[in-house]
């Protein structure tokens, strides 16, 4: 009889190291925020833009001289749909979620009865959460962009290359950005999507104020950020756009992103969650 | 490979061949060298230019205030060019870029204009018709001069079916042998590089220039007290105007002054100004919607003034002609 040799055995009353519980985390995060209901309508509005470029394409009009062009709606959807209004929704439903859905199903105690740190467990989802969003938000961009900015011919699209690269990274921006606030505002509220509402679509309407007040709302910095800045109608048209230094603007989204993912984590750790019976 | 994996490599392989398709796109196509509003084919006009102006002429001629002022408002330089040319601006003609030395005595700029171009049918036009000019090569390129030795010789030239050049025969020269060595000479103006890249892309009409542009304007204008004091004007260092004539003609006018205070000065002034067309009301009630199209802020340095104005109110300013009256008959 011969001698295996016995692997040893992980010390189960250590916590697993904070990488190797983020990524446990992540991969089963993943698994069940991929494949929700959530997902399918999320997908279904981020591929909007796809079936209406598509349309775009098939309709005799992309083919003649234009007085809005194919990029110009690309802009328009950039500025408007993705990065005003859809990506932040997308957040909140999303990021708001990752504790509170364990809150309301009752399921937060087996995460926490496992030996993983606690920031890890909020790391790994939301690790999830931008890979999930950016998954479905890219392709979508990408695929927009071509069909869009190419409707009246190939020629010239390389000049317009760089404003696809500076849109993905401001949408991937946008969803950490807003992530991170929503993420705060799960772990701190029991009930977030109201409040996320009211943030999304009352407190950021500042952003057409004049002065200095539209420095306290995301979507001013993230526009400030993309070059596309279509023409506003109604009110908002009436007041001047702010656009802020985009370097600045870089820094205090990427700080207040850091800000509000590090209370979150700390607030996480310490926080009691007692479960309705 | 789970499901969620799959999901994930197919996004990631999505954007990562768009993504390579884009670089060689950046790469591959000659209008890379872009920069803001500008094609490449504007990085031709010459280093030393004090502003660049730039007309998407179809979104002009498609827009309603070309419709409706069509017989009062078209631009003399684009009568002049199909006067010379036999272009016919409105069908063949894309885009028209101009820039300018803004001194006394510089004259004409140099053009750039693009578009669709009928380059035989062009150069016979120009070589039968009132000031003849004969084509001949330069460097590779179709060029035809107007009084050539004269001091003030004109020059057209083809870079291609999609671009023409316009403009004094040296500065259209000098492009030209741009063009044949690869050079982009506009690129070396860093003060114009940069306010061209601020330009908002996709307007109907934008214009850039440095200070030098703007030490030909009047440094002070009347006080609104009549008493015979004057206002001074604060200093710009650059001035940057963007519009659209659709659906309301819309400006926007970006000036950076020297400091903050300079800017809130130069807005007040702006302001006062607007104020006094708003007081004008009573005698003529259109001034007031005028008046209210108008904003103007500052942010840190800058002054923005923009102007909204419905088609409406244009119509409304515009000088009311008199119903004809029959002639009177002899008693």
């Amino acid at each position: 009889m011969s001698a295996q040799a016995v692997p040893a055995s992980r010390d189960t009353t250590r916590p697993l190291p904070f990488l190797a519980a983020v990524r446990g985390v992540f991969r089963l995060a993943l698994e069940g925020m991929l494949w929700s209901r959530r997902s399918v309508l999320m997908a279904i509005l981020l591929g909007l833009p796809i079936a209406f470029a598509l349309l775009y394409r098939g309709l005799p009009i992309a083919h003649l001289p234009a007085k809005i062009t194919g990029f110009d709606l690309y802009a328009v959807i950039i500025a408007r749909y993705y990065v005003r209004n859809l990506l932040p929704l997308a957040a909140l439903f999303y990021a708001t979620s990752l504790i509170a859905d364990e809150v309301e199903g009752r399921t937060l105690t087996y995460l926490l009865t496992r030996p993983l740190p606690r920031p890890a467990i909020l790391a790994g989802k939301f690790a999830a959460y931008v890979t999930t969003t950016l998954a479905m938000t890219l392709p979508s961009v990408v695929i927009t962009f071509f069909l869009l900015a190419t409707a009246p011919g190939a020629s010239g699209i390389g000049a317009e290359v760089p404003e696809l690269f500076r849109d993905m990274g401001v949408v991937a921006l946008t969803l950490v950005a807003y992530g991170g606030l929503f993420t705060l505002m799960g772990v701190l509220l029991r009930r977030p999507v109201i409040p996320g509402l009211l943030f999304l679509f009352v407190w950021e309407l500042i952003v057409n104020l004049p002065g200095y007040l539209p420095r306290f709302t995301l979507t001013a910095w993230l526009r400030s950020l993309l070059h596309h800045q279509p023409a506003e109608e109604g009110l908002g048209g009436l007041l001047a756009t702010q656009i802020l230094p985009a370097g600045e603007a870089l820094a205090v989204l990427l700080g207040t992103s850091a800000l509000f993912l590090a209370l979150s984590f700390w607030i996480f750790a310490q926080r009691e969650y007692v479960l309705e019976q | 490979m789970s499901r969620s994996r799959q999901v994930v490599f197919i996004a990631v392989a999505v954007v990562g061949l768009g993504s390579l398709v884009g670089v060689g796109a950046f790469f591959l196509d000659p209008a890379r060298a872009a920069v803001g509003p500008l094609p490449a084919e504007g990085l031709l006009l010459p280093a030393d230019s004090r502003f660049v102006v730039g007309l998407d002429v179809k979104r002009f001629t498609a827009s309603p205030f070309y419709q409706k002022f069509r017989s009062q408002a078209r631009p003399d330089a684009l009568r002049e060019l199909e006067e010379r040319t036999g272009l016919n601006p409105e069908r063949d003609v894309d885009q028209v870029l101009i820039a300018g030395q803004a001194t006394k005595g510089a004259g004409p700029g140099l053009a750039v204009v693009l578009g669709s171009f009928d380059t035989y049918k062009l150069g016979q036009s120009i070589e039968t018709g009132k000031q003849k000019a004969a084509g001949r090569n330069f460097q590779g390129f179709t060029e035809f001069v107007f009084n050539e030795g004269g001091p003030e010789a004109m020059a057209v030239a083809f870079i291609d079916r999609q671009a023409l050049l316009i403009g004094r025969q040296a500065a259209v020269e000098a492009a030209l042998q741009g063009r044949a060595s690869g050079a982009a000479p506009l690129r070396t103006n860093a003060t114009l590089m940069a306010l061209l890249e601020r330009v908002k892309p996709g307007s109907t009409f934008w214009m850039v220039g440095d200070q030098s542009l703007l030490q030909n304007l009047p440094g002070t204008v009347p006080s609104p007290a009549g008493n015979g004091a004057a206002i001074e004007l604060p200093a710009l260092r650059s001035l940057i105007v963007t519009g659209d004539l659709e659906p309301v003609v819309s400006l926007a006018i970006t000036g950076d002054a020297a400091d903050p205070a300079a800017a809130k000065n130069l807005a007040n002034i702006v302001s006062g100004f607007v104020s006094l067309v708003a007081l004008q009301a009573s005698q003529k009630p259109e001034l007031k919607d005028l008046a209210q199209a108008v904003s103007v802020a500052t942010d840190q340095s800058r002054v923005l003034v923009n102007a909204r104005v419905p088609y409406e109110v244009l119509e409304a300013l515009q000088p009311k002609r008199e119903a004809i009256k029959p002639p009177a008959l002899a008693p």
